[in-house]
């Protein structure tokens, strides 16, 4: 039009290619932070090898192996929650309380209870079910979900302590001593049942509608709920997932403990979150994977691994956690000035 | 193509169309007609109703009278989804895209299920479907399985109206549907243009309808067979595109002037030497380049331009809500590159009257006295202890000098009507002692009464020497209001206009500026 | 009419804590005469005053719609600080000390939170992790007692005024009434307001969003680190865990006495029921004989149905992460 070929001709870009380079830089940005995790990784696996003693040696990668299980467990539910861009605090609550129950199920010195594998999966069952209430009470009350995981954390780990009365069961039910105690060369069986769940973890993530809704939430709730799909039932599904992986990680504890009791689940959220945000997961929603958890939980094991060998006093080891949260946290901060954190 | 026109049946019609908001109405009594296998274009102002207009065809909002139909039915949608079933897909502005998805996963969302066996979605099936409804509007070439946020934007976009389509063309197969691209070319440049109306093209020879917004006269020119113009929510007629030029669009879409009265253009300050503000180069990139100009103490300079046009980011700069990457601000003998925050400005003594009043023009649970007092706390501070007493004393002051109604001023603001709430947030500006005003829509729902109000308040405090610039509604509210106007178009103060009192321009001669 | 009805609905809300703390008493008083005993009473305003500390100053994060999971931990890092430092001098220096704590970790919190714009409740609970840190390695995990032979440095903490109201609950007040003028009479508290009901309004109406944000934290750091001394001298020893119920006694208290957690509604004196109901039913459990576990599960039960009410029913299209 003539009034627009009257534009003097300034710079050689348009405004519009102005805009499309920016969203070419952004993209590019993108692509750089995808890959900062697993350099990370490979480069703390060779400083590790090379300036940490007894790092590199069979006996320590099956240490390693051990010491991954558990949080595994745990970042493959909280993987999907934190996507929504939620958060799930009492994982340490319900390991523990599951951890505490599933010892007076099977056969146990405190109770006459038998249940055997019954027993492990009611435990199961009560688990998920603590994570539905969350999600129903995150979704339909509307109350922030840490906020409502937080309290429930306090109610259920009340659960526990209550369940045992004080003096933890000890277990005399054969199966638990032969799964901690069992091995397929040297590798425990616990950290192969801890990858199964792993890989039913990804493949929910792969070929489940669910957790195609899962990512549409994170980026944009409104256009999922404009397709039709009830958001809030998904949701609430991803709770429960999370509340149902913490359990197994409770069952997982008291098997190898041979015991049950709350402060199983202790110091297990920081190790989580402190994986999933090291992987790449970003708070805000959207961002992550099973793939990025899992090279974050390397990550993070291998950290807490090193400081163990280096003989670092443990408390100093969550304040180290701690900071790592709040650097990854902060680094995957868009920074567009525009948002509004609370 | 005009041989076989009168044969076309009619896909969609509404009629007498209205939406309000209370007493306001957006659109009112509007008749539309779209034949299969036509290009309808919609053009008008910012706020002439079209972005109301299409919502309501696509479920997003309901009208609040009249009927439409499709395909001679009777037709009505609660949300988007019941419209696509129906046959109608719109393609919004703001793209509705996951960006953590690929293509096909996006394209499929929500429906998933066709392509699920024993509880396992195929990919590959998934993929393959995805190909078919890219190609259906000639974009094969995108691949299904990348992910939104490797492509670039506009082939995003085509993504989207695949997406939009493929959902509308299954639910209905083998009937025409009836398309509807807001904005689509905003961001775009003119080879990806070309493509978009080459597809769009294909896609009414096969006998689908689309209707087609967007504030660039020569596309619609270029792309459409029938332009409706509207113009203060009402259609202001219709015509063929064949008999059309940019000419009489713009004649139709400009409404008569107002007089001068209304705008109080008589107690308009003559321009005074101080400059209050000097603007120099900025640009942000990717939305405006460049701008320059000097703000004069007591003038009301205009900032117009269509939606997109760099114009508000320009004022987000200006009451720094927004750095720019590049430029300088002079205020009170100081330079900034950007100021930190609005608090920042404020100090300088620039402050914003934003667009979006319930979100950011006032704070809804907090009393109307605390509302006014906010942006001036020191005002009721003796000793940098606070005097609720003076507080309220201020507020009534204002309440009483501005002609508010409302019952005590600790009743929270939220309410108040429109007007009234405006004339707080005004009381607020007066109270902070700012000397340059960014007013961004200052009388956007607000009754007639009380627009005319705010209009002699802004002249009060020109003739006091502050210095305002203003986004308007309606070019109409632009040339009364304003001593200068800027004419901003792609991001570009392209042209100035002086509007003494006693030469105002004609809406027509700034119009073909700003499309 | 309707106006009559609108009144007791706006006050409502403010006046339902003092309801439920009536409610409270009576029944602990109907299940044990002793509960509103004067011994009983000087023992739950005893009670109170730490809590009190804490609660009211995380009152204005809340206000501000954020929250601070750290309150627990700086009282355990200031309490073991405390009881240490009154092991070795004694001298009342200690409290300027601590309330120095308390802001370079309420600064702390403020400035991750703005600075780095990481959401405020990881990094609560990020920098809650440092404290706990420093309160284990300090005390080198063990609860110390304080020796008997400086006893009489904190010996003042046994007065009671008419035999009923326990000095450290005056002081608390004190405290309490210098936080309900930063509310009501300051810039800050009425930007606090602001920013909480509507950051985005306020950012633009000129007010410092920033300032308020970590004025509001760094008042709830010294909250904890004074409730930290306070505990350091009503247990007379550092006990490096003692905060860990506290982060959600106090955000409990909060809630329970009408501040939303959304922010912009509620105030310091409305915490001040919440607290007393808190205490109440603490003390009344124990009163009747209800094992600690059970103070838990009531806890964040409470906290989530006091939200529940509380919950501003407004906002329905507002999506909650």
């Amino acid at each position: 039009m003539a009034n627009s070929a009257s534009l003097p001709g300034r710079g050689d870009l348009t405004i519009a290619e102005e805009f499309a380079q920016k969203i070419a830089d952004e993209r590019r940005h993108n692509q750089l932070m995808q890959m900062v995790p697993g350099i990370i990784l490979a480069s703390f696996a060779v400083l590790a090898s090379l300036f940490v003693g007894g790092f590199f040696t069979v006996t320590n990668a099956i240490n390693i192996l051990n010491q991954i299980s558990i949080p595994l467990i745990l970042a493959t539910g909280i993987t999907n929650v934190i996507i929504i861009g939620g958060i799930d605090l009492s994982i340490e609550g319900v390991m523990g309380f599951c951890a505490s129950i599933v010892t007076l199920l099977v056969l146990n010195k405190k109770n006459s209870m038998d249940l055997g594998v019954l027993g492990m999966a009611l435990t199961v069952a009560a688990g998920t079910f603590i994570g539905f209430v969350t999600g129903v009470l995150h979704v339909k009350m509307r109350i922030p979900s840490f906020m409502v995981s937080f309290g429930m954390g306090s109610v259920i780990t009340g659960f526990g302590i209550m369940s045992y009365g004080g003096k933890p069961a000890t277990v005399e039910y054969a199966l638990f001593p032969a799964i901690s105690q069992g091995s397929i060369l040297g590798i425990p069986y616990l950290s192969f049942m801890a990858l199964g769940i792993f890989l039913v973890g990804c493949f929910i993530q792969k070929y489940t509608a669910f957790a195609r809704a899962i990512y549409a939430i994170g980026d944009n709730e409104g256009v999922l709920r404009s397709t039709g799909v009830n958001v809030d039932w998904v949701k609430i599904k991803a709770f429960a997932w999370c509340a149902c992986c913490a359990s197994l990680a409770g069952l997982f504890g008291a098997i190898r403990l041979n015991r049950g009791e709350v402060i199983i689940g202790q110091g297990n959220l920081f190790t989580t979150i402190t994986a999933l945000v090291v992987g790449g997961a970003s708070l805000a929603g959207g961002k992550g994977g099973m793939l990025e958890s899992l090279v974050g939980v390397v990550i993070v094991v291998i950290i807490q691994n090193c400081m163990i060998l280096l003989g670092i006093n443990p408390y100093i080891q969550e304040a180290v956690k701690g900071v790592i949260i709040i650097l990854a946290v902060a680094l995957s901060v868009t920074r567009g000035k525009k948002d509004f954190v609370k | 193509m005009s041989q076989s026109e009168p044969e076309k049946p009619v896909l969609f019609s509404a009629e007498r169309l209205s939406r309000y908001y209370g007493d306001f109405g957006a659109l009112r009594e509007v008749d539309l007609t779209v034949k299969e296998g036509e290009i309808v274009g919609l053009i008008g102002e910012n706020g002439a109703g079209k972005s109301t207009l299409l919502k309501m065809i696509a479920g997003v909002e309901q009208p609040t009278a009249g009927q439409m139909f499709m395909q001679g039915r009777p037709y009505s949608c609660r949300t988007p989804l019941d419209a696509n079933v129906q046959g109608v897909g719109m393609v919004f502005q703001e793209q509705a895209l996951i960006r953590n998805l690929t293509v096909a996963q996006n394209i499929f969302l929500g429906r998933e299920d066709h392509f699920r066996r024993h509880g396992v979605i195929s990919w590959q099936r998934m993929n393959a479907a995805a190909a078919r409804a890219l190609a259906a509007i000639g974009m094969g070439s995108i691949p299904p399985e990348k992910k939104i946020w490797d492509l670039n934007f506009a082939s995003r976009q085509m993504v989207e109206i695949a997406k939009v389509f493929d959902i509308v063309s299954t639910a209905n197969p083998g009937e025409s549907s009836l398309i509807l691209l807001d904005e689509p070319t905003s961001v775009l440049n003119e080879a990806e243009c070309q493509l978009l109306f080459q597809e769009t093209r294909r896609l009414r020879d096969e006998g689908h309808a689309i209707i087609f917004v967007s504030h660039r006269l020569n596309e619609v020119l270029a792309l459409t067979d029938r332009i409706y113009v509207f113009k203060d929510g009402t259609g202001a007629g219709e015509v063929k595109t064949q008999e059309a030029d940019a000419q009489i669009l713009y004649r139709m879409m400009v409404g008569h002037a107002t007089t001068g009265q209304y705008y109080k253009t008589e107690r308009q300050n003559l321009r005074e030497p101080e400059v209050a503000l000097r603007v120099r180069d900025i640009s942000l990139k990717g939305i405006f380049r460049e701008v320059t100009f000097d703000l004069h103490q007591g003038e009301v300079l205009g900032l117009c331009g269509v939606e997109g046009s760099g114009n508000e980011a320009v004022c987000s700069v200006i009451c720094g809500d927004a750095s720019p990457s590049s430029g300088t601000l002079e205020v009170a003998g100081t330079t900034f590159t950007s100021f930190a925050n609005p608090a920042e400005a404020l100090r300088y003594g620039i402050l914003s009257i934003p667009k979006e009043r319930r979100e950011e023009g006032v704070i809804g649970i907090l009393s109307i006295a605390e509302n006014m007092i906010m942006s001036n706390l020191k005002a009721a501070c003796s000793a940098g202890v606070l005097s609720n007493r003076r507080v309220s004393q201020i507020a009534r002051e204002w309440v009483g000098k501005l002609r508010i109604k409302c019952g005590q001023v600790s009743d929270r603001i939220m309410r108040l009507s429109g007007g009234n709430a405006q004339k707080v947030v005004f009381a607020r500006a007066m109270i902070s002692k700012a000397r340059i005003l960014v007013l961004n829509h200052p009388t956007r729902g607000v009754d007639v009464g009380s627009k005319e109000e705010i209009y002699t308040l802004i002249r009060d405090m020109t003739n006091l020497g502050v210095a305002v610039i203003i986004l308007g509604d309606t070019l109409d509210e632009y040339i009364g209001l304003s001593s200068r106007l800027l004419v901003m178009k792609d991001g570009q103060a392209i042209r100035s206009f002086d509007c003494p009192p006693d030469a105002k321009p004609e809406q027509v001669e700034i119009i073909k500026y700003m499309m | 009419m309707p106006a009559l009805a609108r009144v007791f609905r706006d006050h409502l809300s403010s006046l339902m804590p003092l309801l439920c703390l009536a409610l409270v008493l009576g029944v602990f008083t109907s299940m044990n005469a002793n509960f509103l005993g004067v011994y009983n009473i000087t023992s739950i305003l005893t009670d109170t005053a730490p809590l009190l500390l804490v609660a009211g100053s995380l009152t204005f994060v809340l206000l501000l719609g954020c929250i601070d999971l750290s309150t627990g931990s700086i009282i355990s890092c200031s309490c073991v600080i405390a009881g240490l430092y009154i092991s070795e001098t004694g001298s009342p220096v200690m409290l300027v000390l601590m309330a120095l704590m308390g802001v370079l970790a309420g600064l702390l919190n403020g400035l991750v939170y703005t600075l780095l714009r990481v959401p405020t409740f990881v990094a609560t609970l990020c920098t809650s992790a440092v404290w706990q840190c420093a309160a284990l390695l300090i005390s080198d995990g063990k609860p110390k007692g304080i020796p008997i032979k400086q006893w009489s440095v904190i010996n003042w903490s046994k007065f009671t005024l008419f035999d009923l109201f326990p000095i450290t609950f005056l002081v608390a007040l004190g405290f309490l009434a210098i936080l309900f003028f930063i509310q009501n009479r300051t810039r800050v508290g009425k930007s606090i307001y602001a920013v909480g009901a509507n950051e985005k309004a306020s950012r633009m109406m000129g007010v410092a969003t920033t300032w308020t944000k970590l004025a509001a934290f760094t008042l709830a750091g010294v909250g904890s680190a004074l409730a930290g001394v306070f505990y350091a001298i009503k247990l007379r020893s550092s006990l490096p865990q003692v905060g860990t119920p506290l982060t959600l006694m106090a955000i409990a208290a909060v809630v329970l006495g009408g501040t939303t957690l959304t922010g912009g509604i509620g105030g310091v004196l409305r915490t001040l029921v919440g607290v007393l109901l808190v205490i109440a039913i603490q003390n009344g459990l124990n009163l009747v004989g209800v094992d600690a576990f059970w103070q838990q599960i009531c806890f964040g039960t409470l906290v989530i149905v006091a939200i529940i009410l509380n919950a501003d029913k407004s906002g329905r299209d507002i999506i909650i992460k």
